[in-house]
């Protein structure tokens, strides 16, 4: 923003080429003749103006103006930092991957993962080879070159991750094939490979020099994307500048990116960053809060941008199974007839967001009407909880973890109000982020509340069985359930799936091993920005707005 | 938290009045290591409450009484409340359809609910009333406990003097040298976290944990009042006539030196409550005041402030509640002084 | 008490207290049942972790450990850097240096104290002034009545009340964020000064001085009351010194001396206030990263912030009292009697 003098007082909006108003000439006193002069010539020039402007939009033949920057207000600090392989990213840091990395595949509107940064994603006849060719004449932004060596020494890395081991547990081995190919093995068919390509945006393929430099890894980002690092300043801001080396263009052939510089700030309070976008000194945001949501929806001048079924984060309330009370099913189907999906919804989200009984999207594969998920039901719940307590001494107590921020505190209150009603005993445990992941590991929690997981269009397998199998370290609710576990494993490899994750979704309604609450309808809003939705992928299809995140190549400015 | 109490080596004796220029001065910095906050903290000290030199008349005024009225009613409402005997709702139960509704509002059904409701439906009047216990709670406690604490060990500064004032002293300043408000975030880390690993899931009342790591605060600076104030009254002649009659200390200090250094403490422990209870605010909007659901006058501001744009009613109603209660406090400790200077220099 | 000795005591209790103050969080941290190890490597094996440990010094004995943390050349193990050092410690979560931070964070508290200080004095003391000259006065217990209300006005209500009215709802200036002073690029070169520096600066600056206007109001009306009884304030209005001369001139001197010192020990109220006002109006500040460093459980960094404001609150009544006894030729003068 240009730098003004300004004193203590300086009224009016913040902003640029914004005229500051003479205070001397306020105070003057004016006649009336030039109070006169003055209003018509203000009218004049806006209906000159608005004629201008409303000259056909179309007449922009030029296209979105290069140049300009973009501050980008997220959800949270990315505090563990971003060496991809070891990191635990949530919605903002796949966001500041998003500027800085490409993956070898992207999604795409229609439903499919396609490739990216690679030009060419090969299965053999039963998925168990992978060929992929990547771009030629590409590099990182330090100016190494993007060839087979790295992205071998990229997927090799992956299996060294302590949680991305055993995402990719199923690759085998790589090995080069050429300058610009390698080929993965897997050890079962999976027909899913793609979409692990892109693994919700985490997977951006690194500089070597980054994956080399161990020490410097998590703040050293180097990729191969539309915008490079310029500086991190931990929970301030992260400044990323235009790649001018980019390889990607637009419809037109014009150089990608548009923008100069985006700086992301993290604000993690949602109305504060809301004030932000408001008073200026945030262009655009993401959110997941629907009061948010709603305000934004319904005041002009701000465009609205929000995350299509198919992908949808969930909220849910995941309960521990392996430890009292609830490994006990009476104990669960307790709480899953205890708990008033509605009334939460009604009273935190003013009944915005689409309830569901699974965490399978209506437009996922796996997707049924009624998994048979018991509704609610408290009269029922009161009697299994006395059955519960008659044989555990008279006693049911439950444990809620939440993260700290005020938001999840105001939900767990209701929660816990809601189980006390059928005779629960409630009390509650709230940790920071940085915290919560630690907490549930150890298992010290009977209910956690939980915003994540995703379904997808086309692969059940792009995170069922990452999250829900016997074995993954990220299976919180610590699941042990055969018949789901059949489901799970045969549904990676199979060519059509189907069917096995209906099982799999009729057999967690069953089992209750996690009460869904709603999707969250992840929201884009900005103002005085286009380009949300990014650029044309190489195919010439649109990239999907999925999980909360989006391509940020193809922002510009229209002020 | 602002006002610090008295310096290290005197209070104003008798007679010595309330303005804090001239002569006094000399006297606090020549007896004290530390002139400048000597004299620093004993003007703190004396402008944080009504000052002018005028001393009072016998009667009690206007405010006195509102100030007195008001504490008396809200502590009388909270106890009335805890032993169930207010016909309030439910501070705990949720009414959807009064989620975010305050007192004026005109639609949605906040009838019933005289105070509006808070974002998740629960009566405010009800919260309000059973938070003024827990704040009430908190900020007695930890004055009480840096009383007694402090007390003790500042008596025992101030009477024995030599090597024991001197070690004690040190603690103090240690103590001291770090801001209050940053050594109670940190107290209240490490001992919420000792809990946490200790205690298991039903680990320790919250409340008792706040209440501890104000209190450990509180401690320096009640200990050094406590201190000047006794050393100022060890150093009379009926302590010393008590000494030369062969009186064994403890008697001593109990018997001679501390009906006239309690006064003193009055007033400070009047002043020391308000600076508690916003205390507990700060810590609430930082996240680990009062844990909800239990309410509490911080704990409710912490957890709404976000919402002051769409209803500012969760906000000024418990800010109202806070501000007149230190007011009120402030005020009488101000009263008390006086009164206690009118009747020391009749001595 | 000679003067000269008097500063050198005062400077050994300085760095007695320091130590002790670095004893006392280090131990605090120590002490603290649970295992850093599971928040660094929660999915970590636990040869991992003996070995995280052992990386950390963390399994040498306690006595040991502190002497490393300091760094006291000769005593310290193989390899470790301390304080003496200028080695503050690393983050747990990603092994950057706190260092770092404080590069970034410092400057940003400083100001932010500084100029609410500046302001503070700037209201205060033509209004106690005033409030003095005018004793008894209705305008006197106006400025009385208002100032005892604003006293009572928790610091955290004012910042939410202003970062609404005056931020969201009338504009004027922003509800959050920071752009990097004067102060920043000293510490950290890859800042540059702005002047919308001070347009996200008012609004907490403002929070934070007004509950210290009245402070220093009320001292400076009172020791002023005082001192307009003297002699010598008698014999300037006799020699027909205008009242504004005396006001100003004569009268504020003695009493301005004593304001120094308050504010000097006032620092650490700031310094307290200024962390939930930059919470509140998300100001990258010490006070801001102290907050996170406790919710994070990042015991390291917390420990080095706090040594790091105790000094710098220790140092400043070092230097206030240095003042006191050098400026006060009374204290100068019973020194020398006594």
């Amino acid at each position: 923003m240009p730098g003004h003098p300004v004193g203590l007082r300086a009224p009016g909006q913040p902003g640029n080429g914004e005229v500051l108003v003479d205070q001397d000439r306020r105070s003057r006193p004016r006649t009336r003749w030039g109070s006169v002069v003055a209003v018509v010539t203000l009218l004049a020039t806006a209906f000159v103006s608005a004629g201008v402007v409303a000259a056909p939009a179309g007449a922009a033949t030029a296209g979105p103006k290069p140049g300009g920057e973009v501050r980008f207000g997220l959800e949270g600090e990315t505090t563990g930092g971003y060496c991809l392989w070891s990191s635990q990213l949530a919605i903002s840091g796949i966001q500041v991957v998003s500027a800085v990395y490409d993956t070898l595949t992207s999604p795409n509107t229609k439903g499919k993962y396609v490739p990216n940064l690679a030009e060419s994603v090969t299965p053999n006849a039963d998925s168990t080879e992978w060929t992929i060719k990547v771009r030629p004449n590409i590099k990182f932004q330090n100016g190494e070159p993007l060839n087979a060596d790295a992205v071998k020494l990229n997927i090799d890395q992956w299996l060294k991750g302590t949680l991305f081991a055993f995402v990719f547990n199923n690759i085998d081995h790589t090995d080069k094939v050429d300058d610009l190919t390698v080929k993965v093995t897997t050890k079962t068919p999976w027909p899913a490979f793609p979409a692990y390509l892109f693994l919700v945006g985490r997977a951006g393929i690194m500089a070597p020099a980054q994956i080399n430099d161990t020490t410097n890894c998590t703040s050293n980002l180097i990729g191969t994307g539309p915008f490079k690092l310029d500086s991190w300043k931990v929970n301030e801001s992260l400044t990323v500048s235009k790649n001018p080396n980019y390889w990607k263009k637009d419809a037109k052939g014009n150089q990608l990116p548009y923008l100069d510089k985006i700086t992301f700030v993290p604000v993690v309070d949602a109305p504060t960053r809301d004030n932000q976008l408001i008073g200026g000194q945030l262009d655009m945001l993401h959110t997941s809060s629907a009061q948010s949501i709603d305000k934004f929806r319904k005041t002009s001048g701000y465009d609205t941008v929000t995350e299509p079924p198919g992908n949808r984060d969930v909220h849910y309330y995941m309960l521990n199974t392996a430890q009292a009370p609830f490994n006990n099913a009476d104990a669960r189907r307790a709480i899953a007839e205890a708990l008033n999906i509605k009334q939460i919804n009604q009273i935190r989200n003013k009944g915005l967001f689409q309830v569901t009984n699974s965490v399978i999207d209506s437009k996922a594969q796996g997707y049924v009407k009624n998994n048979g998920l018991p509704k609610y039901n408290p009269t029922d719940a009161k009697a299994l909880v006395e059955k519960v307590k008659a044989a555990n001494g008279g006693k049911f107590d439950v444990t809620f973890l939440t993260t700290d921020d005020t938001e999840s505190l105001a939900e767990v209150q209701l929660l816990a109000e809601q189980v006390q009603k059928v005779g629960m005993s409630p009390n509650l445990s709230q940790v920071n982020q940085a915290q919560l992941i630690n907490t549930a590991l150890a298992g010290k929690f009977s209910v956690m509340v939980w915003r994540n997981f995703h379904s997808d269009p086309e692969f059940g397998d792009a995170a069922n069985y990452v999250w829900w199998s016997k074995t993954s370290p990220i299976n919180f609710p610590r699941i042990d359930d055969p018949a789901m576990q059949t489901a799970l494993v045969d549904g990676r490899s199979a060519a059509d799936a189907d069917a096995d994750y209906v099982t799999m979704n009729k057999e967690m309604g069953a089992g209750q091993y996690i009460i869904p609450g709603w999707f969250v309808d992840w929201t884009i809003v900005s103002k005085g920005v286009k380009g949300i939705l990014g650029a044309p992928l190489p195919d010439g299809s649109q990239p999907r707005f999925m999980y909360g995140r989006i391509p940020v190549d193809a922002l510009y400015k229209t002020k | 938290m602002p006002a610090v109490p008295p310096d290290d080596s005197r209070v104003p004796g008798p007679g010595e009045g309330t303005e804090g220029s001239g002569s006094d001065l000399a006297r606090f910095a020549e007896d004290s290591l530390t002139p400048g906050m000597a004299v620093g903290q004993s003007q703190l000290y004396l402008t944080a409450v009504m000052t002018d030199g005028k001393s009072r008349s016998r009667r009690l005024s206007l405010g006195a009484w509102l100030a007195i009225g008001w504490l008396g009613v809200i502590v009388a409402l909270a106890v009335l409340a805890q032993l169930g005997l207010l016909p309030l709702k439910d501070p705990n139960q949720s009414f959807t359809s009064c989620a975010r509704l305050g007192p004026f509002a005109k639609e949605g059904s906040a009838s019933g609910h005289l105070l509006g409701c808070d974002s998740n439906g629960r009566d405010m009047m009800s919260r309000l009333i059973f938070g003024a216990w827990s704040s009430i709670l908190v900020s007695t406690g930890a004055v009480a406990l840096g009383f007694v604490v402090g007390g003790v060990l500042g008596m025992l500064a101030g009477y024995f003097g030599g090597k024991v004032d001197t070690v004690l002293t040190s603690v103090f300043n240690v103590f001291l040298s770090i801001p209050g408000v940053i050594l109670a975030l940190a107290l209240v880390a490490f001992l919420q976290g000792a809990a946490d690993n200790t205690g298991g899931q039903h680990g320790i009342d919250p409340k008792f944990i706040l209440v501890l790591a104000l209190g450990i605060v509180s401690i320096p600076l009640l200990g050094r009042i406590t201190r000047a104030s006794a050393l100022t009254w060890s150093q009379r002649e009926f302590v010393t006539a008590a000494r030369a009659q062969g009186a064994k200390p403890l008697r001593i200090m109990l018997r001679e030196v501390l009906p006239n250094v309690l006064p003193a403490m009055l007033s400070i422990a009047l002043l020391g409550i308000a600076v508690a209870m916003v205390a507990e605010g700060t810590l609430s909007i930082l996240g680990v005041g009062v844990k909800p659901p239990t309410p509490s006058w911080g704990n409710i501001i912490g957890s709404e402030r976000s919402s002051l744009a769409d209803s500012p009613h969760m906000i000024f109603e418990p800010a109202l509640c806070i501000f007149f209660t230190v007011l009120s406090l402030n005020f009488l400790g101000d009263v008390v002084r006086a009164r206690l200077d009118v009747r020391e220099s009749s001595v | 008490m000679d003067a000269a000795r008097l500063i050198g005591r005062r400077f050994l209790q300085l760095a007695l207290v320091l130590l002790l103050v670095s004893f006392f969080t280090f131990s605090l941290v120590r002490i603290l049942p649970g295992d850093p190890m599971s928040t660094i490597i929660p999915f970590g094996t636990s040869a991992q972790r003996s070995a995280l440990k052992h990386d950390l010094g963390l399994d040498k004995p306690f006595l040991q450990q502190y002497v490393n943390y300091v760094g006291v050349p000769g005593l310290q193990s193989k390899g470790t850097s301390g304080i003496l050092q200028g080695d503050l410690g690393r983050k747990y979560s990603t092994r950057q240096p706190v260092t770092t931070f404080l590069k970034q964070s410092l400057p940003i508290s400083i100001q932010l104290v500084l100029y609410a200080q500046i302001l503070a004095l700037v209201i205060a003391i033509p209004l106690g002034v005033l409030a003095a000259y005018r004793a008894g006065s209705r305008s006197d217990r106006a400025i009385n009545t208002t100032s005892f209300a604003f006293l009572a006005i928790p610091n955290f209500v004012l910042a939410l009340l202003l970062a609404y009215f005056v931020g969201a709802r009338l504009k004027w200036f922003p509800t959050a964020g920071y752009e990097p002073g004067w102060l920043d690029p000293l510490f950290d070169p890859t800042r540059h000064f702005t002047f919308d520096h001070f347009r996200y600066m008012t609004l907490p600056v403002i929070t934070l001085a007004v509950g210290q206007v009245a402070i220093y109001m009320r001292l400076l009306r009172s020791d002023m009351i005082a001192t307009l009884q003297e002699n010598f304030i008698t014999m300037a209005k006799a020699k027909g010194i205008s009242n504004r001369r005396i006001l100003f001139r004569h009268a504020l001197r003695p009493s301005s001396l004593t304001l120094l010192t308050v504010a000097g020990l006032n620092i650490g109220t700031l310094i307290g206030g200024a962390v939930v006002v930059e919470v509140i109006f998300g100001v990258p500040g010490m006070g801001e990263k102290i907050y996170q460093a406790i919710v994070a459980r990042e015991y390291v960094e917390l420990q080095s912030y706090v040594l790091v404001i105790a000094a710098l609150f220790v140092t400043v009544n070092f230097i206030v009292d240095f003042l006191y006894i050098v400026l006060d030729p009374r204290i100068r003068r019973a020194g020398s009697s006594a």
